[in-house]
């Protein structure tokens, strides 16, 4: 009775889900994947993942998260740390398909910055597809899924200096594109429906 | 310059991801595979059991066991008897001098096992 165990986990911290989890209690790790699907899902569109391939790549990052249960000690967060494990299986995907040499190689001059133009400070996905693809991806491996620069620059196979040029770079444009009240702004998106 | 509160807000942006409105069936598809995988597993692990036991016996058989043990329980008997003349008031070695039925002890015994296997092999399907 998938509804009855749903109810049962339900209650229950993600730590004591893990510990589960790690006894072979499958439908203990279902909860948190439940919980945590959406997340892993948006990390990996934010890096550029189509739907598709996003969700067979945060599944993937699920099973894997299953089968190296016992080496989470809960220092962090569940879904941090299967965020960690859905952008590097991402990488090896693009690197496997010939796509990340492309993707970081390419640094786009963006359009002028629309600094202040309302159509402009949407929300971060829109802000993210209007960045470069390498100072996304960067920025989205360091804020979303929680790697440190020197963790992304490994990933990504690119020189510490580079990761953290895309970061800053990406961040200037998310701020001008986000700023001055994407706070506010988002929230009243959001209060609007 | 990205100064550290703009930091913040993104992290807050990226750590609040909607709810996507298929996340009960990405659930249910990734507990398909762990099922599925934990299936897949433990017939593997039935089936090197299963092979295992196979090439076990057949070793077993190859090697005149049967004759050894008979053999075996010759030399215990002897021994069993030796003894009993050396100490009539004990009769304990009685007990291990009968290694045919030892032997048909662990046939019973690797039957039952046998039976168990098999019933978790199905309980699985």
């Amino acid at each position: 009775m998938p509804g009855l165990e749903h109810s049962r986990f339900a209650s229950l911290h993600d730590v004591e889900l893990c510990s589960l989890a790690a006894t072979g209690e499958r439908s203990a790790f279902g909860e948190l994947v439940r919980r945590h699907g959406s997340a892993v899902r948006g990390v990996l569109r934010r890096m550029g993942a189509q739907g598709a391939e996003a969700d067979d790549t945060a599944q993937d990052a699920f099973l894997t998260a299953f089968e190296r249960i016992a080496e989470f000690r809960g220092e962090g967060t569940f879904a941090g740390w299967v965020k960690k494990i859905a952008a590097r299986l991402y990488l090896r995907r693009l690197q496997r398909e010939r796509r990340l040499g492309a993707m970081t190689a390419e640094v786009a001059e963006e359009e002028a910055p629309r600094r202040g133009d309302a159509d402009a400070v949407i929300d971060l996905e829109e802000a993210l597809q209007a960045i470069a693809p390498a100072e996304r991806l960067c920025v989205t491996m360091c804020f979303g899924a929680g790697l440190s620069h020197s963790e992304a620059a490994e990933a990504l196979n690119l020189p510490l200096g580079t990761v953290k040029s895309h970061v800053k770079r990406g961040l200037e444009k998310l701020r001008t594109r986000l700023a001055p009240d994407d706070g506010a702004a988002l929230e009243g998106r959001r209060g609007n429906g | 310059m990205v100064d550290l509160e703009f930091e913040r807000r993104l992290e807050r942006l990226f750590a609040e991801a909607p709810e996507l409105p298929d996340a009960g069936a990405f659930a249910q598809r990734v507990e398909r595979r762990l099922d599925t995988g934990w299936t897949a597993r433990r017939w593997l692990i039935g089936a090197a059991g299963v092979v295992g036991g196979v090439i076990g016996a057949s070793q077993l058989m190859l090697s005149n066991v049967f004759q050894r043990v008979e053999t075996a329980g010759d030399s215990a008997r002897l021994l069993s008897t030796s003894i009993n003349h050396l100490s009539a008031g004990t009769d304990w070695m009685a007990a291990v001098s009968s290694a045919g039925v030892v032997v048909w002890v662990a046939g019973a015994m690797a039957v039952v096992m046998m039976g168990f296997v098999l019933t978790r092999v199905l309980g699985e399907i």
